[in-house]
């Protein structure tokens, strides 16, 4: 049996990319280790860390490019579950992230965009 | 971003809206043209202001909005991209004076001071740090591995006239 126990996303700084995703969205680093000049860094939701998210540097051109393209057209590369959108969009909001997209009803979830400010777009999704 | 939040502060107190980094779609597509402008000009000749009115947003706003779209001020891309590009012509062997001139710095005291505080190292030590040794010449590796991407086909040629 196969299963999906860890994803990555391409971040333009690995510093600032984890002080955003544990000090801002909430989420907790589990490793973090020197792989030539860059790190492997991975994270994950409290009390699930068998799923987590690695943030992975960008430094491929073409994955540069791809990334830029996809933000300019407001196009999310993750989705992450709420269990409460709008209680997360207020307490992120509060915290000076950038919202594209408020929270809003898309058939059976709802859901909203936000930057985070290394590169990608996220969206965020509470099933109804 | 400490620069930033503190402006986000001083804003904060001017007026206390819920939902004050909502950024509407046609305020995102001007901060996104505004980001291709400053990558765009390595030259560093607009000013921050200039990319503001270009775009057609408030300095204020633009700045604010900037920041917290993209994690740093339009200034602090700014640099970075003269910056990127003054590596990228070291490591091609232009001289440093031309350099510091042509990524739009007045002066070389300044240019080098803010190279060396971002990069850990002088302008002239990042160049013999990227170009080919001589002793490697003619080994036949090909290109050169990680300097591939940012080195002209003749640099090893300059390299070893240096």
């Amino acid at each position: 049996m196969l299963q999906i126990k860890l994803t990555s996303l391409m971040v333009e700084d690995q510093t600032k990319a984890l002080a955003f995703y544990t000090e801002v969205l909430g989420f907790q680093k589990q490793m973090d280790f020197p792989v030539g000049e860059y790190r492997w860094i991975t994270v994950a939701a409290p009390e699930r860390d068998d799923l987590q998210l690695a943030l992975e540097p960008n430094v491929n051109p073409a994955a540069k490019a791809f990334q830029a393209a996809m933000f300019a057209q407001g196009i999310p590369l993750a989705s992450f579950e709420s269990t409460d959108l709008d209680a997360d969009y207020a307490r992120l909001t509060g915290k000076g992230v950038a919202f594209t997209r408020p929270p809003m009803a898309a058939g059976p979830v709802k859901v909203a965009v936000f930057s985070d400010t290394v590169g990608n777009l996220i969206q965020l999704h509470q099933p109804l | 971003m400490v620069a930033s939040s503190e402006g986000a502060a001083r804003g904060r107190q001017r007026s206390e809206l819920p939902y004050r980094m909502l950024i509407a779609a046609s305020t995102f597509r001007r901060l996104v043209r505004a980001r291709e402008l400053l990558i765009r000009d390595t030259h560093g000749r607009l000013t921050v202001r200039a990319v503001a009115e270009q775009v057609g947003l408030s300095q204020f706003y633009f700045i604010r909005g900037f920041s917290a779209l993209y994690g740093s001020t339009p200034h602090q891309l700014r640099t970075r991209v003269r910056l990127a590009r003054a590596q990228e012509l070291l490591a091609a062997g232009v001289p440093v004076t031309r350099i510091c001139m042509q990524v739009g710095f007045s002066s070389l005291g300044s240019f080098s001071t803010l190279f060396t505080r971002s990069f850990g190292q002088s302008p002239t030590s990042y160049r013999r740090s990227v170009q080919v040794p001589r002793s490697f010449e003619g080994i036949g590796i090909p290109g050169c591995f990680g300097l591939l991407a940012r080195l002209p086909p003749s640099n090893s040629r300059e390299a070893t006239r240096a």
